[in-house]
Formats: structure tokens, sequence, C-alpha cells
């Protein structure tokens, strides 16, 4: 019945869902915007370069789709814009105790909801970042054309973001021994 | 040795593995050396190594079913729509928005006509089921989208259909399909034409989309059912090169579609606002 474009378009489903979850907070709005980019591709599907990337090239059409309705919904001035991010990520504490416990444990010390809520806290930018590169594995340049954005701001929001998450859940953990 | 500052920004893609060798070894070498970045070196090793473990339990949530109904019926549409099939995209996309016409032989538009009638029937089977959220949608968007559909259903029509629709017909299916008793605006002098009508798929809902031509110019008439814009007032917006009139009536939008300069756009408004309801 459809093609294998669209079929192989459908395949994103889920992990377009679970990042605009993300992105959205809101199971409502998280289904119009993935039924949005759906829409939206296969009206441009002549536009993709068969052969690239479908996954990253509908990502990149729900990053769209987001920030079109970001704009069109702001009342006020909505800050996008990377040197805010970057500034406002300054003034936040990034520093690291190295007496600290073995980084190690955080690994068997944190529970999967702890995880989940860290990440949710994340100031957006660095949350977008962190979830595109380690739970979807985007490269930097497939990101950073996601965002609309250059590599090294990629880079530098995938740290800050992995940063606060670690102050986040070390802060968690049962006890400082 | 390299400072601090220089090896920071190093850091992210050295952990990530996505780094030069000259990078590498600069981190190396200045790791071993400066206990602050290496900690900051396992800190963020260690919060990549448990994102990525924890991602199928972090990750979890599935599409809904009825979200994966809607998006596989657009799919559907879209593999059976002209434009979609066998390479011939020509109406769709980019080529359509730059008012070219469709480059397809004859042969191409025989062809096109069956899977057409099929994609407007999956359309509304699919739209069936749909319920407007209409609150958090600018006119700018609505306009914008519907422009889009104006172009692209001129694209297939007029490949595809002849002019002199016939004006009965076109009353009686929407009345069938919508519930919506319209009259098709009489061509009394006002150079208004109608070429067509078929119901169009827009995001969330089926709305109907009526084709004209005035004096000779494409002119696209949608009416949204359900669609009551609390709040919002009547405005004309100028997208995709195209003036778009938004206005509503006893709980549906209408959307005119059309290149007029500013004048002639009020008077033809006015004419199918008095002639539709």
């Amino acid at each position: 019945m459809t093609t294998s474009f669209e079929a192989e378009a459908l395949g994103s489903l889920d992990s377009l869902y679970r990042t605009a979850l993300r992105l959205t907070h809101s199971r409502a709005d998280a289904e119009d915007l993935v039924q949005d980019t759906y829409l939206r591709a296969f009206r441009s599907a002549a536009q993709f370069t068969p052969g690239t990337n479908l996954r990253a090239w509908l990502f990149t059409i729900l990053h769209n789709a987001s920030r079109n309705r970001a704009r069109d919904r702001a009342r006020d001035h909505i800050d996008v814009d990377s040197e805010a991010v970057e500034r406002a990520a300054e003034t936040m504490s990034t520093g690291i105790d190295p007496a600290a416990t073995p980084e190690s444990l955080l690994l068997n010390d944190t529970l999967t909801p702890d995880l989940q809520a860290a990440i949710d806290a994340l100031p957006p930018a660095f949350r977008e970042a962190v979830w595109l590169r380690d739970v979807e594995e985007f490269s930097y340049a497939e990101i950073a054309d996601m965002l609309q954005v250059p590599s090294g701001t990629v880079m530098s929001r995938i740290s800050r973001g992995r940063r606060l998450l670690f102050e986040r859940l070390h802060h968690l953990r049962p006890a400082h021994v | 040795m390299s400072d601090c500052k220089t090896i920071d920004p190093l850091i992210t893609p050295y952990v990530d593995g996505d780094i030069d060798a000259a990078g590498r070894t600069a981190v190396d070498t200045h790791v071993g050396a400066c206990p602050p970045c290496h900690s900051r070196v396992s800190a963020e090793r260690a919060v990549r190594d448990l994102v990525r473990t924890r991602r199928g339990d972090v990750a979890a949530d599935a599409a809904p079913d009825a979200l994966r109904a809607r998006c596989t019926a657009l799919g559907a549409a879209a593999a059976m729509s002209p434009g979609a099939s066998t390479g011939a995209r020509g109406v769709t996309g980019e080529r359509a928005f730059a008012g070219a016409r469709a480059v397809t032989g004859t042969r191409g538009f025989r062809r096109a006509i069956k899977p057409l009638a099929i994609a407007a029937g999956v359309v509304l089977a699919a739209g069936g089921v749909f319920v407007y959220q209409a609150t958090d949608r600018s006119t700018r968007l609505l306009a914008a989208e519907l422009a889009a559909d104006h172009v692209k259903c001129f694209g297939v029509v007029n490949s595809l259909l002849g002019t002199d629709a016939n004006a009965a017909a076109v009353e009686q299916v929407m009345s069938d399909v919508f519930g919506w008793q319209m009259h098709v605006p009489e061509p009394t002098g006002e150079g208004l034409e109608l070429i067509g009508a078929r119901p169009c798929l827009y995001a969330r809902g089926k709305a109907a989309h009526l084709m004209y031509r005035h004096h000779g110019q494409p002119l696209s008439v949608f009416m949204l059912p359900q669609l009551a814009r609390p709040g919002k007032r009547d405005e004309t917006v100028e997208v995709l090169g195209h003036e778009a009139a938004v206005w509503s009536k006893d709980g549906r939008t209408f959307v005119l579609v059309a290149r007029e300069p500013q004048a002639e756009m009020q008077r033809v408004v006015s004419v199918v606002q008095q002639s539709l309801h």
C-alpha cells in the first residue's frame, strides 16, 4: 500500500514521538508535532535525497516544525538564540569536586526514574543536545543541522548538559561515602 | 603542555571518541597531569555511559496506536497521490510552489486520475476520526498550510480536470460529506468560475476545498468544519506569495486564497461571503 519511502519513514515513529515528548512535555502536543512532521515529510518527499539518512531528515523536519510552533505561539520573545544559551550556561555551576566518590559508581547507583527526571530538568537546549546524541545517537553534524547551530555549539551543549546531569545525579546518591 | 582552557572544548569529542589523533594525544597528555580535568573527563564519561546504557529504559514511550494510525493514513494517501507515484513527483513541493506546471505526459495524467480518486477517499476516511484542536494554531499558520494546498491542488487539477464543474453536484457532495448546506457562488458577472471541489486533508481534520478561476486566475475557498477560532478576528495575511483571507462564521472557518490586488481581493471575498454560509 505504501511505497518503501513512506514505510521506512514510518519506522521512525516511536523515536520521533519520544523526542517530541521531550520537546513539548505534553502527550497531546507531541502527537500533534509528530503528525505535522509526517505531513510535511510526505509533502516534501521529493526533496529527500535517496541514500542519505532518512531518520536524520525526519528529525530535522520535527525540529523545524517545533521551532515554527514556538515562534508562532510566542507572545513574548522566545529565546532560542544560542549565544544567550551559552551565556546562561556560564552563570551555572559546572564545577565538579575532584574529591568526590568515584564516577564509575554513578552507573550502578542511579535509578532510571531519577535519570529520567534529571534529563527532563535540564535546560531545554542542553536536554535536546544530550538526548539527540546519547539516546538517539546522531552525529554532531546531524544534530547541528537539526538545531541550526554550529557543531561547536552542539558539542558545548552536550558537554554542559552532561556535566549538569552528573551534578544532579551525584547529589541524589544515597550517601557520599 | 596545553592549558585547561584549550583542553576543555576537546573533552566532549574525546569522551565520544569523535576526535582526531592530535586532539586525543593532547587530552591524554593533559589529563595525565591535571586531576581536575581528569575528573571532568571521568564525570562526563560516567554520564554518557549511564545514559547510553539506560537508553532503552529512558526512551521507553511508544507512539500511541491512534497516532500510528493517523500517520500511516497520511503515508498511504501520499503514496497514492499522483505526485508521489512512480517518480512523477513534479506537482508537489518546490516546483508547485514556484508555479511551474507539472511536467508529465498525457499518459501520466491518465494513469494519475484513478489514484487521485482513491487518495481522496482515503483522506476522507482518515479525516473522519480527527478532531480539531485549533486553539493553538495561529491564523498565519493556517493560511500558510492552506495556501500550500491551494498551489498543490491546482497543480493537480490543472493537469486532470477541465473547467465547468457542476455546481449542483458540488453542493450535493458538500451536503453529503460535510453536512454543509451551501450554494456555490453564481458566476454572474463576477468573473468567478467553479472548476472543482475536493475534500482536502488539513492537519488534523478534513476540509472542503472549492476551486475557482477568477478572471482566469486560480482562487481557492477552503471550508474547515468545527473550527470556530474563538477570540480571533477576521483578517487577511500574505503567505507564500498569495493573499489569504480568513473568517469564521457559525462554527466554521473559511479561508480564501488567491493572488489578487488588495482591492480586488476584498471585492471577491465579500462576494464569496455573501453566497457561502
